[in-house]
């Protein structure tokens, strides 16, 4: 913490910018004793201009640095990529590959929200809640890489289907660690979520009023921890999602305490509509073969899709040429960055590390 | 009010007092090394690869032709694909230039593998290259002919009991 300057009883510090969880980023607080006054989030230090690549890139040469931004939820990132690829490329995924990309979507959900989890549990003290969920986590990205190859960032969705099948075994070893792991969400519920400590800290703290989410634009589990029922896979259903029967866990309460319990009820959702999408997947080709050169139609082609923090929306324009003329990616975490000063105003101090991650706000994604 | 509070310590702490009782799943690396499956392949025909690990990469000399296809296709991902002069003579390589790959660049995307047409670039389950040289990242088209040795033997088994248990 650096002080910046000081008037009268106010104090301008910085916060920040090396890392405070997740990518550098800076808060910089004016407090009143310790009451937080102001705050002026100052993104963009971890701006590496992946929209300006994308321009010199074939559509293939982007796949790998465009899931660079958030690489914990890699296919997140992909999947609005690839959609909106695909309408300019002109190819259609086999349904085997759409319900492939499901379950490695809602596979990255898991594994990004259990990164959140961790990093939550330890900025508030609480070490065992940092180390049960990143160990748990192995056990995910253990499926996830059984696909992609890789731990995290698997360059596995191209336009046109996915890379390769799942390996034989995947349902038994996924059925197998689904039953575990439910089990053990009761297990976090005891020890995190329904502990008194854990009460005290988040309960009331960074309250987010329903009216105050919709005006200010903030999507995803932000957006449901405050009662607006709001999921891109519900309301334009994209791939295989309308075939699906899944829930979309909301609270009323807007706190930091709800916004946790949406990504915990979420776990299970994922895991629902995984088993339900490895059941209803039939043999069949995973890939439409392209040949020569891949290039987009003359045209704009948009996606929306669900990430895991939030709704993830592509932009591309295409000159007919082999690369995409302009590539804009909406992301969700620069959105939650709004509400990020709304929600830190008028609270401690101490209270700062609880709401910023609450908002699973991931810098190198804002800033892209 | 302190009925409730009592009850939700107390929950909390019989959960990790429970959890004492497992058994771990983590693993004694280096002395243990986890079995991995093998690695990535691609077929040029069908245009779809095997799900396998990406890791080093297995280049087939006696099958390259020198094509360049694997170093077009790394050109704006990471750069690290060079094809290099080798020693010898290739029947099917008659410029003699092969693949050098800089693993101090490679993301192991794997997209070298689907650009090659002659199902002589692969990927292996090697993934222990890390080095205190950063010139020795920097392996040639011999180095990458040769297979893996074997490492892992220890199998990772998931578990709806304890999660996971090893073999």
């Amino acid at each position: 913490m650096e002080v910046v300057e000081r008037q009268g009883d106010y104090l301008t510090m910085s916060v920040g910018p090396q890392h405070p969880g997740s990518g550098h980023m800076r808060l910089i607080v004016t407090v009143d004793g310790d009451i937080i006054v102001k705050v002026k989030p100052d993104p963009g230090y971890v701006h590496r201009g992946a929209e300006k690549m994308c321009e010199v890139r074939t559509y293939i040469q982007n796949i790998p640095h465009l899931e660079r931004p958030v690489i914990i939820d890699s296919c997140g990132i992909l999947f609005a990529y690839v959609l909106a690829a695909e309408e300019l490329i002109g190819v259609q995924p086999p349904p085997r590959a759409q319900y492939i990309r499901i379950i490695m979507a809602e596979l990255n959900r898991i594994i990004s929200h259990m990164y959140w989890l961790s990093i939550y549990g330890i900025f508030m003290g609480h070490s065992t809640m940092f180390m049960w969920p990143m160990g748990d986590r192995e056990l995910f990205i253990d499926l996830a890489a059984s696909i992609g190859g890789t731990r995290v960032t698997f360059s596995y969705f191209i336009p046109g289907g996915v890379r390769n099948d799942i390996p034989p075994g995947f349902k038994e070893k996924a059925l197998k660690t689904f039953d575990y792991f439910v089990k053990r969400l009761k297990e976090y519920e005891k020890i995190y979520f329904n502990n008194p400590l854990v009460l005290k800290r988040t309960q009331g703290v960074g309250v987010f009023k329903r009216e105050d989410a919709i005006s200010l634009g903030v999507t995803g589990p932000n957006l449901r921890a405050s009662g607006v029922a709001s999921d891109t896979r519900k309301d334009e259903p994209y791939s295989m999602y309308d075939t699906i029967d899944f829930d979309i866990p909301t609270y009323r309460e807007g706190d930091s305490y709800s916004r946790a319990w949406v990504r915990l009820e979420e776990m299970r959702e994922s895991m629902k509509i995984i088993r339900q999408a490895i059941d209803k997947m039939e043999a069949g080709p995973v890939k439409q073969p392209m040949r020569g050169q891949i290039k987009g139609k003359v045209g704009e082609a948009f996606a929306r899709t669900e990430a895991a923090r939030g709704t993830m929306f592509y932009h591309i324009v295409s000159d007919g040429g082999k690369f995409p003329y302009r590539v804009k990616i909406s992301v969700p975490s620069f959105r939650n960055l709004i509400a990020m000063s709304h929600l830190l105003e008028g609270n401690r101090l101490a209270d700062m590390p609880v709401i910023y991650w609450g908002l699973d706000y991931w810098p190198v994604e804002a800033d892209r | 009010m302190s009925v409730s509070l009592a009850r939700g310590i107390f929950d909390a702490f019989f959960a990790s007092i429970k959890s004492l009782t497992k058994r771990r799943y983590t693993l004694r690396y280096p002395e243990q090394k986890l079995d991995l499956p093998d690695g990535y392949t691609y077929d040029p025909k069908t245009q779809v690869g095997s799900p396998g690990v990406k890791g080093r990469h297995i280049l087939y000399l006696d099958k390259c032709t020198g094509c360049s296809l694997c170093a077009i296709a790394c050109e704006g991902i990471a750069d690290c694909i060079d094809m290099v002069k080798v020693d010898g003579t290739w029947p099917k390589d008659k410029k003699a230039i092969m693949p050098q790959i800089d693993y101090g660049r490679c993301v192991f995307c794997g997209f070298c593998v689907d650009a090659c047409p002659f199902d002589c670039l692969f990927m292996t389950p090697e993934y222990e290259l890390a080095s205190t040289d950063k010139r020795k990242l920097v392996q040639t088209p011999f180095q990458l002919g040769t297979l893996p040795e074997k490492k892992g033997l220890v199998e990772f088994i998931p578990d709806e009991k304890s999660g996971a248990h090893h073999a």
